[in-house]
Order: structure tokens, then C-alpha cells, then sequence
């Protein structure tokens, strides 16, 4: 990963000269079939032909080239409706800071404008054009739902992108053939196919399928580069590695960011079968590395540097027998590692949960908490302080015995670390019957409610037009059977994800989804009619 | 003939040289503008450190001596100057700083200030900045040491008594980690 901050030159790729080359023919060819069937057979054709044919391609393949790459950030920031971060908002502030941080690595050379994609996906996106603007652009939900040191670990990993000089090509090729066949792909799905009786569309059709063939050029060891870059700059391998992997499990923004832009993104908008697989022709063909590897490849990076780190400090665990008493450095949820702490002092932090990521400091493997045996004893005896009643199933994301306890009437089963609810399938229909009987939904689930509802319906109706209506990202084991949950919308008008297994008849709803879901029913929040 | 060949190569060497010097002038320039850099985020932590301290001071009263560590480190390394002992001041200064964020996390009080969040937020990203202004910095450095050493630059470099620049740190600091978010660790 040879980054040097010194210096960083854009590099005036060869590859652009391909894509160049490639818009030549297929202009080229373009104008040959159009023009074929009026000339009275082949021996007509003279080199004057030839040259008309060709000064018409080159000019149309000139202003094409010039319209789609001289200018493009501003047309990305135009088609994901993205805005400058607004200096007033805290977390948008936060951004403004750590693009400001990345500046000062390109020693002032490179000016990055930053901007919000006003959308809850989780995604991120650097493009630069040959004006020589760059842009680093992030998904409102993404901001919020990631800490500070996971937004300058994605962030860096864009500027590695931008300042490599891999991001000029890829966005050159995305805005050269990619909105040209998201265009088409549109006036395909409404047209439903008949369009396809039209000969000329056919052919510029197939001929933009090339496009597809352009990935080719872009290899995935950029993504890998740019992560390793990302973990030069900010030292925090687990930060990147955490922000990958909250965006296996949520939705990247299919549908939302167009099929032209999934080259630039962070990770695929689309989660596809090819993505994630290895091989020569998934090597070939696609554009992103599986993430699992990606962040397997991260977390090999945290051990090594957690071993460097122990050699430079004369630590008393060295000196001390490590096996009497084990110390653990825990990451806070502001994303520091600290530490060393004994055993006792670890179970006094307030947010130590299961899912805190734990490493022992003889050096070995960082760990969620759960899997530690004696760090689950810490969560079994905070589970043992109140009067509560343990049931025999444990949470399937925490790992720990779920609570029983009472709601709307019923009973139901609660995890106390993540907030997340069991519910016997049968008791769902009676939970909502019951809803507002107590008390009456909140603002705040309300309103969350109404957001997630518009969310899912612009997604469902994207995976409805790609036909493919399956859920991709790892699956939650159930918790009385421990078969993998299926994903699933509560029902077609009330878009909701939960998880469910069919087997044992249970559902599990996520931190504030059974709220929402009892608010969106209250209130009559429903999918809008053409979704059904 | 032979006069003309002699006077053929040394205007050839008088022009190599000239090169030459002008790649070292760029170079030492190049490290002097990324020190500046470093000055300015300096300054800017140097002038958000007493706004900080004022703030908190009511809420921390048991931390006092904490807060005196902070600014009496802030103190020495507005008075410092030359790389050398202006590095050994400010990582006093970082390091006294992270202690005074690890304990402010014990004040739930201090969490819920709007203020108090902000001012941390652009600390944190100050103190980031100059882990990545100094990073720039060394390589620079490192660039321009290596391009006076090397052959043949050696011989123009001593002809015009260029020195080589001082690192921003001593080597063993130079790997610890460049951001707060690990410092904290390993003391």
C-alpha cells in the first residue's frame, strides 16, 4: 500500500484513453448500421464514407466525453439530490471537521468538497471529475448511525480513492456508460420490454451492455488498497471493519442511488450473489471484493497492531504471570480501546454489552464479549440483580438469556442488552389490538415510523422491478431452534423488516420495531396503493 | 575544438547543477510550508485548551489536579520552539489532554453540555489534524533528507551547505499511534 502523502499528483490514467477509444467505436458503429441499410451494398462503400462516418464519431464521442466527464460532480450531487453539510448540525459539523482533517494529509493540495445524500441507506461515494473537483459524498443515515472514529475510517478510505487516482477513472467510466444504461434499463422496465420491437434501441442496448464489460478495468484491489490506506491514516482497523459490517445488515441504498453510481460507492448498493463470491469471472466481473473478506482481512490488521503496540510499552502484564489474572482492553462506544483493566474493573463499566468488542492483553484475537466465558459471567449476574425472571432462550444477536416481562398485557421476551423483543407469533395480532390502550404512541416512534415506512417502499418497489424480492445480509439464528430467522416485511402494506422463524413460530423484532410497527397500524400508516 | 567540447561539458554540468539545486530549494521549501501547517493547528489547540478548561472547571472539582496538568502543559508548549523541543512539549500536552478526556467520561453531566460536546468535538479533530499535518511533515522531511544524501545530489548539497531538517519526533514516538483514539492505551 505505498501511499505517500507527498505530492499527490492526479495521474492522467490510460484507461481513460480506452474508455475514449471505446465511445469512438461505438459511436462509430452506431452511425455504420444506421447508415447501412440506405447504401445499395457494400461496393459503394468509398474511403469518403469512411471519413464522413469517422469525423461524425469522433465529434459525437468528443461531445459526449466532454458532457459526462469534464463536469460530473456536479451532475452526481444533482442526481443524488446531495447538499453541502450544514455547519449548525452537530453531526454534519463533525464531517465538515474530518473532511478538514483529510486535507491537511494531501498537504492542501487536493480540494475535497463534501456533501449529505438525504437518504437513511448506509452508504458513502467519492467522485472526481477532470476539472478537477473531488467529492466525497455520504448518506444522512450513515452520519448518524456511525461514531466519529467509523465516519473518518470511511471517509478516508474515499480520499483514498480520490487521491490515487482511481476514482477520476471509475467516475469517467460510471457517468460515460453507466447513467446512459440506467436511462435505458428505466425506459426498459416501464415500457415493459415492448420497447425492444424497436430495432435501433435493441442495438444501442446490446452495444451498452459493453459498459458492463468496463468493469472489467476496475479491479477489486482498490477496495483493499483503500481500506489499508484508510487504516495508515486513522490506525483503526475495528472502526472500518464495524462500519462494514452495519452495512452488510442494513440497506446500501438500491434503488436510491442509481445502477450509474455503484462503482463509486463504498460498498455495492445492490447486494449481489457476484459481489460477494471469488473466482475468476467474479473477479472479473464485479466491482466490490466480498465484504466478509474485507473485514476479515481488517481484523488481522487489528491483532498485529495490538501485538506492535505491546512490544513499545513495558506493560506489568509482561512481568506478571498473564494466566492468574487475565486483563482486557475493551473498546468504548466512542470507539477507544481501554485498558488493560482486571476482570472486576471491566464489569464497573456502564457500557460494557455483549456485543463490546473485548481483547485479552496477551495479545490474542479481538472478541465480541459473549464469546469470552468469563466475561459472560459479568452479563449473567447483571441479569441476576433485579427481580426478573430469566426465560430459557437467549438473544440471538447478544447471546445472552432473554427477560421475560409484560407488555400491552401479554407476556413477551426481552433482551435487556439490546433492546430487542421475542414475541410468540400468535401474540403479535393481539399486542397491535391492544395498542394505545396504556399509553398513546410517541412523537418519536411515530415520526420514525413514517420514515422507515417511505424508506422500505422505494426499496420494495425497486426489488419488485429487478424481480428479485429476497433480502441479502447475514441471517439472525432463531433463538429456540438456532435455524437461520427468515428477513421478512411484516405484511405488504405495513413495511416493517422483522424476523421470523416458521418452525418454532416466533418473531423477533428488532430495538423499536414492535413499536413501530403498533404505531404504523394505529395510525393507519400504510404503503401507498401502486407498491400492492 | 577542444576548447569547445571542454566548454560544451561544463556548461552541460553548470546546467545539471542548477537543476539540481532548484529540485533541493523546492524540496526545503515544501517542508518549511508543511510546517506552518503545524504551527496553525497548534495554535488553534493552543487557543481552545483554556476555553475548555473554563468550562468544565465547575463540574470537575475533584479533577483539579488534572485540569493543572493540562495547563501548565499548554503553558510550556506556547513557550517552546524548534522542532525538537516543541515535539517533547505537545506530546506532554497529548498526552495530559487524554487523560482529561478519559476522565471527563465519568461526568454524565459534562455528556449532556451542548458546549462542552463541541469544544471536544473540535479538539478531537485538532488533535487529528496535527497527527496528520506531522505525518506530512516527516515524509516531507524524510524526502528532502533523502534528496541531499543521495548521489550525485550529495556533492551540490555540500557545495551549498544545505542541512538536513529535523524530524517533528523522536523515532519511538514517531510510531506510536497518530490519532487520540488509541493513545489512551498501553499507559
Amino acid at each position: 500500500m505505498p501511499i505517500t502523502f507527498i505530492d499527490i499528483e492526479r495521474r492522467t490514467n490510460w484507461r481513460i484513453a480506452i474508455f475514449f477509444m471505446v465511445l469512438l467505436c461505438l459511436y462509430a458503429a452506431i452511425g455504420f448500421i444506421l447508415t447501412f441499410p440506405s447504401l445499395n451494398g457494400l461496393y459503394q462503400i468509398s474511403p469518403r464514407f469512411w471519413l464522413v462516418l469517422l469525423t461524425a464519431a469522433l465529434l459525437a464521442a468528443g461531445i459526449h466525453f466532454w458532457f459526462a466527464a469534464y463536469n460530473t460532480v456536479d451532475s452526481v450531487i444533482r442526481g443524488l439530490d446531495a447538499r453541502p453539510p450544514d455547519p449548525q448540525d452537530e453531526v454534519h459539523r463533525i464531517f465538515l471537521n474530518i473532511i478538514e482533517e483529510l486535507r491537511v494529509v494531501t498537504g492542501g493540495k487536493q480540494k475535497i468538497r463534501c456533501a449529505v445524500i438525504p437518504s437513511l441507506s448506509l452508504n458513502a461515494l467519492a467522485a472526481a471529475d477532470l476539472k478537477g473537483t473531488a467529492l466525497i459524498a455520504i448518506t444522512e443515515g450513515l452520519l448518524s448511525r456511525l461514531s466519529r472514529p467509523q465516519i473518518e475510517a470511511v471517509a478516508a478510505h474515499e480520499a483514498h480513492h480520490i487521491l490515487s487516482g482511481d476514482c477520476l477513472e471509475t467516475t469517467v467510466a460510471a457517468s460515460l456508460f453507466g447513467t446512459l444504461s440506467s436511462a435505458l434499463e428505466r425506459i426498459r422496465t416501464f415500457s415493459q420490454n415492448r420497447i425492444f420491437s424497436l430495432p435501433a434501441f435493441l442495438l444501442a442496448w446490446l452495444l451498452l451492455q459493453l459498459g458492463h464489460l468496463l468493469n472489467m478495468f476496475i479491479s477489486r484491489e482498490r477496495e483493499y488498497r483503500a481500506d489499508a490506506a484508510s487504516v495508515r491514516m486513522t490506525r483503526n482497523p475495528i472502526a472500518l471493519a464495524e462500519a462494514l459490517h452495519l452495512l452488510t445488515r442494513s440497506w446500501r441504498g438500491a434503488g436510491f442511488i442509481g445502477s450509474g453510481y455503484e462503482m463509486l460507492c463504498i460498498v455495492n448498493p445492490q447486494a449481489s450473489n457476484l459481489d460477494e463470491s471469488e473466482g475468476f469471472w467474479s473477479d472479473l466481473f464485479s466491482t466490490h471484493p466480498p465484504i466478509g473478506k474485507r473485514i476479515n482481512v481488517l481484523l488481522g490488521m487489528a491483532r498485529i497492531r495490538r501485538a506492535d503496540l505491546e512490544r513499545n510499552t513495558i506493560p506489568m502484564s509482561s512481568s506478571a504471570p498473564s494466566s492468574a489474572k487475565p486483563s482486557y482492553y475493551a473498546m468504548s462506544p466512542s470507539q477507544q480501546w481501554q485498558g488493560p483493566l482486571p476482570l472486576n474493573e471491566l464489569a464497573l463499566l456502564p457500557w460494557l454489552t455483549p456485543l463490546t468488542w473485548i481483547s485479552t492483553s496477551a495479545g490474542g484475537d479481538v472478541l465480541r464479549a459473549w464469546k469470552d466465558p468469563l466475561i459472560s459471567l459479568i452479563f449473567g449476574q447483571r441479569l441476576m440483580e433485579g427481580e426478573r425472571t430469566l426465560s430459557p432462550y437467549a438473544c440471538p444477536s447478544c447471546r445472552q438469556p432473554l427477560i421475560t416481562a409484560s407488555y400491552e398485557g401479554t407476556i413477551i421476551q426481552q433482551c435487556s442488552f439490546c433492546a430487542g423483543t421475542l414475541v410468540d407469533s400468535d401474540k403479535v395480532p393481539r399486542i397491535i389490538a391492544r395498542t394505545g390502550r396504556d399509553q398513546p404512541c410517541s412523537e418519536r416512534i411515530t415520526a420514525l415510523a413514517r420514515t422507515v415506512l417511505k424508506e422500505n417502499q422505494s426499496r420494495q418497489l425497486y426489488r419488485m422491478r429487478q424481480n428479485s424480492g429476497k433480502a441479502n445480509g447475514p441471517l439472525l439464528p432463531c433463538p429456540k431452534c438456532n435455524n437461520p430467522m427468515r428477513r421478512q416485511f411484516y405484511s405488504m402494506s405495513h413495511l416493517i423488516e422483522i424476523d421470523r422463524c416458521g418452525y418454532c413460530g416466533v418473531t423477533w423484532f428488532d430495538q423499536n420495531e414492535l413499536q413501530m410497527l403498533q404505531c404504523m397500524i394505529h395510525h393507519r400508516l400504510t404503503a401507498e396503493r401502486y407498491i400492492l | 575544438m577542444v576548447g569547445l567540447i571542454v566548454l560544451g561539458v561544463l556548461a552541460a554540468v553548470v546546467i545539471w547543477m542548477v537543476m539540481i539545486y532548484n529540485g533541493l530549494i523546492a524540496a526545503r521549501n515544501d517542508v518549511q510550508a508543511s510546517w506552518k501547517q503545524i504551527d496553525v493547528q497548534l495554535k488553534r489547540r493552543h487557543d481552545l485548551i483554556p476555553n475548555l478548561v473554563a468550562t468544565v472547571k465547575g463540574a470537575m472539582e475533584f479533577e483539579q489536579d488534572t485540569l493543572e496538568k493540562v495547563i501548565s502543559a499548554r503553558a510550556k508548549a506556547v513557550g517552546a520552539s524548534g522542532p525538537h523541543s516543541r515535539a517533547e512539549a505537545e506530546n506532554m500536552l497529548t498526552q495530559a489532554l487524554g487523560k482529561l478526556f478519559a476522565v471527563m467520561e465519568n461526568y454524565p453531566d459534562l455528556k449532556s453540555n451542548k458546549n462542552i460536546m463541541q469544544l471536544q468535538e473540535e479538539l478531537t479533530s485538532t488533535e487529528n489534524r496535527i497527527s496528520f499535518a506531522r505525518q506530512l511533515y516527516n515524509d516531507l522531511v524524510a524526502n528532502f533528507r533523502t534528496r541531499i544524501e543521495v548521489f550525485p545530489n550529495n556533492i551540490v548539497s555540500s557545495l551549498f551547505s544545505f542541512k538536513p531538517e529535523e524530524y517533528f519526533e523522536a523515532e519511538e514516538a514517531a510510531r506510536a499511534t497518530p490519532s487520540v483514539n488509541l493513545s489512551l492505551k498501553g499507559k
